[in-house]
């Protein structure tokens, strides 16, 4: 056996790995990515941020609503007032 | 911290005021109503509510009325007896509608003289740039604040909707 094919012998010698690599190779398998979360997490943050949007523009909306009914009905009482006084 | 919160306010306080084409003054009489609506719509508010608004067909109008519209300002009180806000409470809101810019196109007194609306219009240019509606009754008092270029005649088409019935035009003779 020559120094070449002694290098070789070492080199592809039968190696067991280090204790608790089987371990770590499967639970590795198992975990979720990191992205996973953050995609969750901005989902997440956008679906509540929508819903307080629709919430506000609701209670907006609300708000507008009121005051146009409020005014209508001063005006209104203005015109019953007018066709009154016509008639 | 504190100062930059005191601009804050202050800021947006003149912000307000400075949309809002009189000041109201009646802050007071919230603790003696009754029952109390406090409405400060701004432009930007406008801009977003009209979004929400269009299903319905009272939504709908409402939606043509408010293009033009800069901002609603409106204050009313109930109260459960009489006298729960003086004459002196209307005379300053009435006080600040002075000629050239604010007119009076219509004060109409009802049920022995106790119900009393006032219609105001503010003209800049020849242009309607503000409409006031100053409302009394002996157990109600409401101040409102259109700000804008408002179509008179939707505005007072709003008669006849929300459950008001509408008015039938007199004919000319």
């Amino acid at each position: 056996m020559d120094w070449l094919e002694q290098e070789l012998a070492i080199a592809l010698a039968r190696k067991e790995p280090a204790a608790g690599f089987d371990g770590r190779v499967r639970a590795r398998l198992h975990r979720r990515p990191r992205w996973l979360a953050i995609a969750a997490t901005l989902l997440v943050m956008t679906g509540a941020g929508e819903a307080w949007r629709q919430h506000q523009g609701q209670l907006a909306k609300e708000q507008v609503m009121t005051a146009m009914r409020i005014a209508g009905s001063k005006l209104n009482r203005v015109q019953m007032q007018l066709k009154g006084t016509e008639q | 911290m504190r100062p930059m919160l005191t601009l804050a306010l202050g800021a947006a306080l003149a912000a307000t005021l400075w949309a809002q084409q009189f000041k109201f003054n009646l802050d007071h009489l919230s603790s003696k109503a009754s029952d109390s609506v406090d409405i400060s719509v701004n432009t930007s508010m406008l801009q977003f509510a009209a979004k929400y608004l269009g299903k319905d067909p009272d939504e709908a109008r409402v939606k043509k009325l408010i293009v033009g519209i800069e901002g609603i300002y409106i204050k009313s009180f109930e109260f459960k007896q009489d006298g729960g806000y003086s004459p002196a409470d209307l005379n300053r809101v009435r006080n600040q509608l002075k000629p050239p810019e604010w007119s009076r196109i219509v004060g109409i007194k009802s049920g022995g003289e106790s119900e009393n609306i006032e219609v105001w219009v503010r003209n800049e240019r020849g242009k309607v740039t503000g409409v006031a509606i100053l409302a009394s009754e002996p157990r109600e008092l409401t101040v409102c604040n259109l700000v804008g270029n408002i179509d008179l005649e939707s505005l007072s088409d709003l008669g006849g909707h929300f459950g008001i019935p509408d008015i039938p035009k007199v004919k000319k003779k």
